[in-house]
């Protein structure tokens, strides 16, 4: 609920004024430095001055008194020992004896070191400031010496002005160091935006490049392409179920429509009958529909928080406890290939139900001899289901894998055709995968599941 | 004296349909269209079963069945959900639910299972049962004997479970789905052939010969056992 709506520039801008506010944080430091050492340099000339002229007018004093002193001060004077200096040397009630300054500056203390005054020489109309050093002789005279500090007003100048000419070519730096910056991370941007362009057009094949440029952007280039690559697959594959449900529904939906058209019918015996076969396809439809509703959970990771301990083995001799006395209909023999035991945590459940799919497919369209079988691998369990039936061939078997991807040949066999696709998904969500082997002759399909899987993070 | 079902539906469609259906088989139904009025009639009224919709508006169905649970009422549930998954049917059952099913459903797996759960009553007052019985079919529960008219019948361990399902729902539907839950203890839907199977052969011991058959097939939804056809 803020009064003022926040002002919000335009990304160039606000780059460009960071940069510049690095750049000045930066020099007005190093600028200072340089100030205040060149400054105490000056300061530190301007009292070695003052103390050789002090030294000599002492030896001067100390060697003749008050006369010689005065000579002293017109040759210092003369010679510029001070710089175009000023001297006064006045006696005990400060009559003047010697120097160009007319009388003692009335606030002026002594003995004193350092004084800043400003102060008019003889013979000079404008005022010069000067460093002043008062001294108190033993004769009860005063001295006192300056020197001219106009010099170091001017180097204080100039250093100002450096340091506000520095500052103004900050802006500029910064402003170009900011664009500079701004124009990397907009060609990258632009590159993802192609990209996320191209996908939001339905192109899902398209990937950033990889290799080039910082390290960062390469690993964020990674990473949304590996986002990319998960992306695609989910909607290549929602895409295949909508295929193929549509495809699978249709046919019972025209039987339907067919048989009800029959029930219309006067004759009792035949409404019955076309009832019943109404109601075993809608069953048919349930089942594909709620198969496939189970693959989609699965493979989102659904079923995580239900794995339990069980026993391996004992699920294989469930399954084929269930399975094996329609494998004798058929003419055919279900075995077991395990280890009396083998204990695992996992979705008992799923695993289960992967596991009679597959014995189903096999007592379907294998035959012969079917083999549940199982084995400790170290880091995985392996699950197998093998048969001596026709087999698929090996060009086939990544399109068998696919969702409601039954195989044309057997199209005409009853069943959802799903069987394998739960299976991989039950495999994934137990960190393994599903292949498909040539059992020679016969289909031998092998669920891999790893040891560790109740540990895994989802996906 | 007349059986009373609650049921806990806010799909009027639904509700009616399944009203409709335990009406026709003697029933007398209470609907209630969400969680606040179903909570209110389970608390209130005597039934022989609820029947809840897990996705209720106002009061979740799992709520309404923690809150009941929570009143001490022990009347059977069975649970209804569009989230047919065994995950959600295993989270169903922890919450105190007696059976779960999943939309949609047929009306006649409904009600076979909200039949069989009077007949098994609420958790843990089951009466001690040593001994099943249909016509001259008798089974020895601590002996593991089955007999009928006195010959002695010999029966695999699931066979002999298949079967004990079967006496304890005597004159009652028990479909496909409920054995592979109760038999095996694995809830899938199995198909209609699998287990068509396995009643097969357990039909050859029992009826065999010129017997008179208990074991009848109810078409479309399961079997049952009992002495008239």
């Amino acid at each position: 609920m803020t009064g003022l709506p926040r002002l919000r520039l335009p990304a160039p801008i606000r780059v460009a004024l960071i940069s510049l506010a690095f750049g000045v944080v930066i020099t007005l430091p190093v600028l200072l430095f340089v100030y205040h050492q060149t400054d105490s340099l000056f300061e530190q000339r301007i009292h070695d001055r003052l103390d050789d002229a002090e030294r000599s007018a002492m030896a001067a004093y100390s060697a003749s008194g008050p006369t010689a002193l005065a000579g002293s001060i017109q040759q210092i004077l003369r010679t510029g020992q001070l710089r175009g200096g000023v001297a006064l040397l006045v006696d005990q009630r400060g009559r003047k004896i010697a120097g160009n300054l007319s009388g003692w500056p009335p606030v002026l203390p002594t003995p004193s070191q350092w004084n800043e005054f400003r102060l008019y020489p003889e013979g000079q109309v404008r005022a010069e400031l000067f460093a002043i050093r008062t001294i108190a002789l033993p004769g009860g005279e005063r001295l006192l010496l300056g020197t001219t500090i106009d010099e170091r007003e001017r180097m204080r100048a100039a250093l100002v002005e450096a340091l506000l000419g520095a500052l103004l070519l900050a802006i500029p730096l910064g402003l170009f160091g900011g664009w500079v910056i701004l124009k990397i991370a907009e060609r990258r941007a632009r590159a993802i935006g192609n990209v996320a362009a191209r996908i939001a057009g339905g192109d899902f094949s398209h990937r950033l490049e990889e290799e080039t440029g910082a390290e960062e952007f390469a690993m964020l280039a990674a990473a949304i392409n590996a986002m990319l690559e998960r992306i695609e697959e989910l909607v290549e594959q929602l895409r295949l179920v909508t295929d193929s449900l549509a495809h699978d529904l249709r046919s019972p939906l025209t039987r339907m429509r067919a048989n009800i058209e029959r029930a219309a019918s006067t004759d009792r015996e035949r409404q019955q009958q076309a009832m019943e076969a109404v109601s075993l396809d809608i069953d048919r439809m349930l089942r594909l529909i709620s198969a496939t509703l189970e693959i989609s959970s699965t493979e989102a990771g659904v079923g995580k928080q239900h794995f339990e301990d069980f026993d391996l083995a004992a699920l294989l001799r469930d399954i084929c406890e269930i399975y094996n006395p329609l494998a004798e209909d058929g003419g055919m023999q279900m075995t077991i290939e395990a280890p009396a035991n083998l204990d695992y945590t996992g979705n008992r459940q799923s695993i289960g139900r992967a596991v009679a799919n597959l014995a189903d497919n096999a007592v379907k369209y294998g035959g012969g001899e079917i083999t549940l079988g199982a084995a400790d691998r170290g880091e995985f369990i392996e699950l197998w289901v093998a048969d001596r039936g026709p087999g698929i061939a090996p060009d086939l078997h990544e399109r068998a894998l696919g969702k409601y991807r039954r195989l044309e040949e057997s199209r005409t066999t009853e069943g959802s055709g799903l069987g394998l696709a739960l299976a991989r998904a039950v495999a994934r969500l137990h960190g393994g995968d599903i292949e498909l082997q040539d059992n020679a002759p016969g289909l031998r399909v092998v669920l891999r599941l790893r040891r560790d899987a109740a540990n895994l993070s989802p996906l | 004296m007349t059986k009373k079902i609650l049921v806990v539906e806010d799909d009027a469609t639904t509700a009616d349909y399944i009203a409709r259906g335990f009406e026709q088989n003697g029933y007398v139904v209470d609907v209630a269209g969400d969680g606040r009025d179903g909570l209110f009639h389970a608390t209130d009224g005597h039934y022989a079963a609820i029947v809840l919709d897990r996705m209720l508006p106002g009061m979740d169905g799992l709520s309404v069945l923690g809150a009941v649970r929570a009143a001490g009422i022990d009347t059977p549930v069975i649970v209804l959900s569009a989230l047919g998954s065994t995950d959600e049917r295993v989270r169903g059952l922890k919450s105190g639910s007696d059976d779960y099913l999943g939309k949609p459903f047929a009306f006649s797996e409904l009600l076979a299972r909200v039949e069989a759960l009077q007949r098994r009553g609420p958790t843990g007052t089951q009466p001690v049962v040593t001994s099943l019985r249909c016509g001259d079919l008798s089974m020895d529960l601590l002996a593991r004997r089955v007999e009928r008219a006195g010959v002695r019948i010999d029966l695999q361990p699931r066979e002999f479970r298949l079967l004990e399902l079967l006496l304890r729902n005597k004159g009652q539907v028990v479909t496909r789905t409920m054995m592979l839950e109760e038999v095996w203890d694995y809830h899938f839907d199995p198909g209609t052939n699998v287990i068509d199977v396995h009643i097969s052969r357990l039909r050859k011991k029992i009826d065999e010969g010129d017997r008179l058959p208990l074991l009848h097939t109810v078409r479309g939804v399961g079997y049952m056992l009992s002495e008239t056809a």
